[in-house]
């Protein structure tokens, strides 16, 4: 698979494959050593899983943005990859298919996910929902709320959103710490996974 | 809500409280016994010793009676006898006309007297109240007698023939005569009081009889409310014996039942299991393998979209395949299970079985961390799965809520659903009987609440034992989510 995917990176212009590894301390070796923009990392690798060096890298290298490779599509795995510190998920299935993509999204600051999760988070989400009959909570939100989770999640800062949106650092802050109450969100991962669910980013 | 705990537990329970139960049926029954037959022997052995007592009070009492009338009648015939024979040696003394003979018959005469007075005495110092007034009397008669007598002992051989025998005539044979009536009168007395003494043995007898034939009355009724009891307490114990008996015979039964059901169980799953890999992996593989074939030979490709079509067939059939085997291997053991931890499995459990049915299955818990023990972890989540899939195909649940809580000492699992219920004392399936053996293999208690009509709650509580929390700290490898 490995082989295969560098194949199609090398093709690709703009990319360059800097290193491989075999097994999870190697990647973080590596990524380590060669400090590239984007790691892609499997989730199943030998001596130490892909969640695991996706938190030693991420924590090192702030920088660096994290995309990976899972064959769960669930919402569980979705969650302790982003906890970790990634901003991609991509099931193996369409790896291929989504991995260019997903590599310049990410590299953009934004988050990337296989077609194939947000279409199983969003159709969870409907359900839920629905079955529940619960208020959505995302119709609590006020405008500028909704305009600062989209802007959020899509990777922006605090700062850049203030000056986006021509308001103060202490506002936008405000507004997102009323958004995760309303929402019963307590981390930046749960945001993004909440906006995969409602289709606010795909 | 009818509160019914599941079988092992209710055997279990079942089974304490009726051995308990049992115990302290054998140790009343024995207390019981003990103090019967005591108190039956205690009775029956003071019975007895009041027997022998009154028995000897009796003799001794006739003895004493007859030694004192003997001894009373003996003093008595003596004073009658001195009596006569003074009278006679009075006469002798009286009317021989020897003065020598008369001399020798005085000195008999006072030798009889002093005999008489000593016997007198003597039956003095045993005198009886009743006998008082005669023996007074008697004494006084005696005393006058001899008074009487006194003078003319001192008289010359002339006057004695002169006086004697009118004086014998006139003074001391009718004194002699009322004197053996006062001793006759003396002698019933003591007649009347040996009657009286044995009139009193004979009260005492009788109050012994009737004290004997209430003691008697006693035992026996003791001894039959006490062969009764101990019958009934027999019977009793049988009962019980018997129903344990029944208990013991129709949990191996169960046991057996379980046993042969689950290697039953265990075959329908491989069987399925080598069915799917044989009809679909094996299947789907073989048509790769075919169309692989077709591409290398070059045959059935004449154009670029043919190529193409070819290849998509092959990688639509390799995509079900993985996804085929995906879904196998979870539903084996799936991966998250050991990857996320216990709660995000129970979560992507609930989310598959929300999907797959219209039942909304939620999950809530207040676990801080997942370091679970792994046999905990995989207890519940098998209990959770064969709780959902009961619920999805015989509850027709549209909710179930499922609420894992962590205790000091234990893990509480609940499971609840608005069902349409079953009772549980009726039927039972494969399923809550494999939970309630998970759960008891970790000495857990498994309660199943289930009514028709209102839903059904599964309670299970998984106590920790200092094991599994050493096990739980070394299998704790994965960060919580």
């Amino acid at each position: 698979m490995r082989a295969g995917l560098k194949l199609l990176l090398e093709k690709q212009p703009g990319f360059k494959v800097v290193s491989e590894a075999s097994d999870g301390h190697q990647a973080i070796e590596s990524a380590l050593s060669s400090k590239p923009d984007v790691v892609v990392l499997d989730i199943a690798m030998p001596k130490l899983t892909g969640i695991e060096a996706a938190q030693r890298i991420s924590s090192q290298l702030p920088q660096t943005a994290i995309i990976i490779l899972s064959m769960h599509s669930d919402e569980g795995y979705v969650l302790r990859a982003l906890k970790a510190g990634a901003r991609g998920y991509l099931l193996k299935d369409s790896a291929e298919s989504d991995l260019i993509e997903a590599i310049r999204v990410v590299s953009e600051g934004k988050a990337f996910f296989s077609p194939e999760i947000s279409k199983v988070l969003a159709e969870d989400y409907v359900r839920e929902v629905n079955i529940r009959g619960v208020e959505d909570s995302y119709d609590l939100l006020t405008l500028r709320e909704k305009e600062v989770l989209q802007l959020l999640v899509e990777g922006r800062s605090n700062k850049d959103i203030a000056s986006m949106l021509n308001l103060s650092l202490y506002t936008v802050e405000t507004h997102r710490r009323n958004l995760q109450a309303k929402l019963n969100l307590h981390s930046f991962p749960e945001l993004i996974l909440y906006a995969v669910r409602k289709g606010i980013i795909s | 809500m009818d509160a019914r705990p599941p079988l092992s537990e209710r055997r279990a329970e079942t089974s304490m409280v009726f051995n308990r139960r049992f115990d302290r049926l054998i140790l009343s029954t024995r207390v019981a016994v003990i103090a019967g037959f005591g108190g039956l022997l205690a009775i029956i052995t003071l019975a007895g010793i009041d027997s022998i007592r009154v028995m000897q009070q009796i003799r001794r009492n006739d003895d004493q009676i007859r030694q004192e009338f003997l001894s009373r009648n003996h003093l008595l015939n003596n004073i009658r006898s001195d009596l006569y024979l003074s009278g006679t040696y009075v006469r002798d003394y009286l009317l021989d006309p020897e003065s020598e003979r008369a001399e020798s018959y005085r000195a008999t005469l006072e030798q009889v007297r002093t005999e008489m007075d000593s016997a007198l005495e003597s039956y003095g110092s045993r005198l009886d109240a009743s006998e008082n007034q005669n023996y007074t009397a008697l004494k006084i008669e005696l005393s006058r007698y001899w008074g009487i007598l006194e003078p003319v002992l001192q008289l010359n051989a002339q006057e004695r023939q002169r006086t004697g025998y009118v004086f014998l005539r006139d003074e001391v044979f009718p004194r002699r005569m009322t004197m053996l009536e006062i001793a006759n009168r003396i002698a019933d007395l003591n007649e009347q009081q040996l009657n009286a003494a044995n009139e009193r043995d004979a009260a005492l007898l009788t109050s012994f009889q009737n004290r004997l034939a209430v003691t008697l009355l006693i035992t026996v009724l003791l001894g039959i409310s006490m062969a009764a009891f101990s019958t009934r307490r027999i019977l009793k114990l049988e009962a019980r014996a018997h129903i344990q008996y029944q208990a013991v015979s129709e949990a191996r039964r169960q046991l057996e039942n379980l046993s042969a059901r689950l290697v039953q169980a265990q075959e329908t799953e491989r069987r399925s299991l080598a069915r799917e890999l044989h009809d679909e992996v094996g299947q789907a593989l073989s048509a790769v393998l075919v169309e692989l074939r077709n591409l290398s030979s070059g045959l059935a490709v004449q154009s670029e979209e043919q190529l193409s079509r070819h290849v998509e067939t092959i990688k639509g059939l390799v995509e079900n395949t993985v996804r085929t085997v995906r879904n196998m291997s979870l539903l084996l053991r799936p991966s998250m299970l050991d990857d996320l931890g216990l709660i995000p499995a129970l979560r992507w459990q609930a989310r598959e079985v929300s999907r797959q049915t219209c039942m909304d299955v939620t999950v809530s818990t207040d676990l801080a961390s997942d370091d679970l023990p792994d046999e905990y972890k995989t207890c519940i989540y098998r209990v959770v799965q064969e709780a959902l899939h009961n619920c999805s195909r015989h509850s027709h649940a549209t909710a179930v809520r499922i609420n894992v809580r962590q205790e000091p000492n234990q893990l509480t699992l609940s499971i609840r659903d608005n069902g349409k219920g079953f009772d549980v004392k009726q039927s039972k399936g494969l399923g809550l009987l494999g939970i309630e053996e998970r759960v008891a293999h970790l000495d857990g208690t498994c309660t199943i609440h289930s009514e028709a009509g209102s839903g059904t709650v599964i309670a299970i509580d998984l106590p920790f034992t200092q094991q599994s929390v050493k096990n739980g700290e070394r299998n704790s490898h994965f960060v919580s989510g």
